[in-house]
């Protein structure tokens, strides 16, 4: 058979009889079962009810018949369902749910879903092609049964429809075991921005925002987690367990974790900092000394210093070994051997000079740095007045102990606003 | 010592929030009407319905403050996901249209009002509803829940009334713990006064409200406790709110037997040489704030409910643009519902008995919802109804479900009359 411009809709789809292939009624259609793992997206099968319970069919064993019923090429395939197997059910788990539209970056609600027959070895074969959430599904929903059913598919398309192809569609498991067995692997949600996935978890209930993130990849889960507004972050921690927790935080800026563990009940701080790596755990701890609005409640210890006697070949192999966030870097730090801040070299001029270029020659002459117990009032001020991107904190001794880096200021100031 | 009283005051205030507001949004002028009627009527002899009034208001608020605290949706997000698209459709366009009734009612209620003072309609209901439209639009969640607190705090204007009408409290407070005689049970209409009386206490937009405002607030099921006081406050300020409401009546329109009120700005009226001016004016200023308070509650409420069931954007928080249908409906809701107003002779009583009615028929839907939903482990986990909630909260249901039945019946009858 020929691939069909328009294909059968779910809702359409449901509930049709389907027929032995000497015509008597075999069962119905109670749902269509999507594989999961290695065959992921693929229809695995119609779910039959019959007189025997619920039962699979692998879609080319039907055929669709003139009249709108489906017919079984033999009885032979159908088998019971178990239960067990690690499918996705269109109509439990995708219609009238939420999911994540990658493409469009927000959450979406299933009105419902749009199949496509093809051919596949001279059968023809179902698939999924994409998800209704416009006006169109939700039409053909609401009216179904009101009005016969092929007129119902013409005049659904009369209004506009809202799709989402089947690819760029994240589904948001809450059962933890279902999570397991189904092993929904949140790939593409994974490639947006940390940004757009904050938006994403914002949107969310918490049950759904704690399954997506502790299905992500650590290292992507901190960076969104450090887009999410603070009272949200507060609360999807405090939803994890310390281990998981802490994996998390460990990935994170060690600024952004010190004002997130701030803002936690102290055992549970303690708790996650107990399940963080020495070294993170160290940073994180000395930054949670600090008042939280002041300069060095602010700032970040992932910053790059070398030695004052360092050339730009060194420096530049120093932010090769540079563990943090390159992108965040916008200058170096020259200190002497008591760590005392000596001079300030822009990222842009050092790339400008020659390897062996000393990088004291091409310091500021005048750096601008403030105090840690500086207000971070005071903090903007500076960058204000002297259009920083970021600013070394000094401890009373004149020694770099952090750096305030201009999006925590606009961060902070967007909170006053 | 002084310290941690003002602490504690202090933690006291922290807790209020969408259960108090809601609780008070609850007294609008269709509430203030029935309130002063049961007074005008009936004197002290309807004061003992507030105690099971009050604790039906909570059994019921209690339930959606937990599902949104548990499941951090809102009620139509709930009821879409388990019954699916055409129920909550259907259930959408009842609130739509009922709460379009109550909106309209609002504004009768901002007119009678101002008229009191002097004011035309046809300049207080075109300003408020412009003010009504800003609040929502312009203002973010926090700067309105401000401003919906400071409203609910402007219903000690009824306590004071009820003070400066000079009830006898003796009679008062007897009434309200004492069963009443037993030759009044069978007078009809004091039994229709008393379904009126509880039927208007809890409507069905008020659970949509309720839930959505808690999940916006993002309440943590650790916070839930401070959640249930709010609740748990809110009943009470309201209704003893409607307390005062009925004994400033009792005290001044029944006891010159002056029984005949029809809308709320008639009490006020009344009220004026029986009481005073002060009591006059408190009692009118108390009014608007009612009516003006649930009229930017109610369209906000509606929009946000329908937007969450049928999977459109919403939230206060959000621009015109992310959310357009969630704005075009609560801007339509307030403009319908001021026009309507506006237009002269417009049969304000029927049609305030009218959508009463129908806040009858839909509440039942929606507890039965509730009621379901909140019974399910995998969604509610441990927080699942224990034994005897559920059967307290079936029993409330029924009761109120029969008495809105029974609401329904009677102001069907009424506007037959008409």
């Amino acid at each position: 058979m020929d691939e069909k411009r328009n294909g059968p809709s779910l809702a359409l789809l449901l509930g049709t009889p389907v027929t032995e292939p000497k015509g008597s009624l075999f069962g119905r259609l109670k749902d269509i079962a999507v594989a999961t793992g290695a065959d992921a997206g693929r229809i695995a099968g119609l779910v039959l009810k019959t007189k025997k319970g619920l039962e699979l069919v692998p879609a080319t064993e039907v055929r669709s018949t003139p009249s709108g019923a489906l017919e079984l090429r033999s009885t032979d395939a159908v088998q019971p369902l178990q239960g067990d197997e690690n499918f996705i059910f269109l109509k439990q788990d995708l219609l009238d749910q939420q999911i994540i539209d990658v493409h469009g970056r927000k959450v979406v609600r299933v009105n419902d879903v749009d199949l496509q027959w093809f051919s596949r070895d001279e059968k023809q074969d179902l698939r999924v092609r994409e998800v209704e959430v416009g006006l169109r599904g939700a039409v053909r929903r609401l009216l179904l049964g009101v009005i016969p059913k092929h007129a119902l598919d013409t005049f659904s398309r009369k209004f506009p429809a809202r799709v989402i192809p089947w690819e760029f569609v994240d589904m948001i498991e809450v059962d933890p075991a279902r999570r397991v067995k189904l092993k929904i692997e949140h790939e593409r949600l994974a490639q947006l921005h940390p940004s757009d996935i904050a938006d994403i978890l914002e949107d969310l209930a918490p049950a759904e925002r704690e399954a997506i993130l502790t299905t992500l990849d650590e290292e992507v889960a901190a960076e969104a987690l450090e887009e999410v507004e603070p009272k949200l972050q507060k609360a999807l921690v405090e939803s994890l367990d310390s281990e998981t927790a802490a994996g998390i935080v460990e990935e994170m800026d060690p600024g952004a974790a010190a004002d997130l563990l701030a803002e936690l009940p102290e055992e549970r701080s303690e708790a996650i900092l107990e399940e963080m790596g020495a070294e993170e755990r160290q940073e994180v701890e000395e930054l949670l000394e600090f008042r939280e609005d002041s300069a060095a409640g602010r700032m970040t210890t992932a910053y790059v210093q070398v030695p004052v006697q360092a050339t730009v070949a060194d420096g530049i192999e120093a932010l090769r070994g540079f563990e943090g966030d390159p992108e965040s870097i916008t200058e170096l730090y020259l200190v002497d051997e008591k760590e005392v801040l000596i001079g300030v070299v822009p990222l842009a001029r050092m790339i400008l000079a020659k390897p062996e270029t000393r990088l004291e020659v091409l310091t500021e002459p005048r750096f601008i740095s403030c105090q840690v117990h500086a207000h971070q009032n005071f903090v903007a001020e500076l960058f204000d007045k002297y259009n920083l991107r970021a600013l070394p904190v000094l401890d009373d001794d004149g020694r770099l102990v952090g750096v305030v880096q201009a999006d925590h200021v606009i961060a902070f100031l967007r909170d006053k606003i | 010592m002084l310290k941690r009283w003002r602490t504690r005051i202090f933690l006291f205030l922290a807790v209020l929030g969408p259960g108090f507001i809601t609780a008070n949004v609850d007294n609008d002028p269709n509430g203030i009407l029935t309130y002063s009627q049961a007074g005008a009527h009936f004197g002290y002899a309807l004061l003992w319905t507030m105690i099971p009034i009050t604790l039906a208001l909570i059994i019921v608020q209690e339930m959606c403050a937990r599902m949104g605290v548990v499941t951090g949706k809102g009620l139509s997000d709930l009821i879409r996901e388990e019954f699916g698209l055409r129920m909550t459709f259907i259930v959408m366009v009842l609130l739509v249209i009922v709460n379009f009734g109550n909106v309209i009612g609002e504004f009768a209620g901002i007119a009678g009002s101002m008229q009191l003072f002097h004011l035309s309609k046809y300049i207080s209901v075109p300003i408020c509803g412009v003010l009504v439209w800003l609040l929502a639009v312009r203002g973010d969640y926090k700067s309105v829940e401000k401003i919906f607190l400071t409203a609910s705090a402007f219903y000690i204007a009824y306590i004071i009334t009820g003070v400066l009408a000079g009830p006898s409290w003796r009679t008062a407070i007897v009434a309200t713990v004492e069963l009443p005689p037993r030759t009044l049970w069978g007078q009809h209409d004091y039994l229709y006064m008393v379904v009126s009386v509880i039927g208007t206490t809890i409507a069905p937009w008020m659970q949509f409200y309720l839930q959505s405002s808690i999940v916006e607030k993002g309440v943590s099921v650790r916070k839930y406790a401070a959640t249930r006081l709010d609740v748990i406050v809110g009943s009470i300020f309201t209704d003893v709110v409607a307390w005062f409401i009925i004994v400033a009546c009792a005290a001044t329109l029944w006891a010159h037997g002056l029984g005949n009120i029809a809308m709320p700005a008639d009490a006020a009226e009344a009220m004026k040489p029986l009481a005073g001016s002060y009591a006059f004016l408190l009692f009118a200023f108390g009014l608007f704030n009612a009516s003006f308070f649930a009229a930017s509650v109610l369209p906000l409420s509606t929009s946000y409910t329908v937007c969450e069931g049928l999977g459109f954007e919403s939230g206060v928080d959000k621009s015109f643009r992310q959310a357009p249908f969630f704005y075009w409906l609560y801007t339509l809701l307030i403009a319908g519902g001021a026009a309507v107003v506006l237009i002269p002779d417009f049969p304000l009583v029927q049609f305030s008995i009218f959508s009463q009615a129908l806040n009858g028929i839909l509440l039942p839907i929606v507890i039965v919802f509730m009621l379901r939903l909140i019974n399910r482990k995998d969604l509610m986990g441990t927080h699942v109804n224990s034994h005897w909630f559920n059967v307290a909260a079936w029993l409330t249901a029924i009761i109120v479900t029969v008495l809105s039945g029974m609401l329904v019946i009677q102001q069907v009858g009424t506007m037959w009359k008409h």
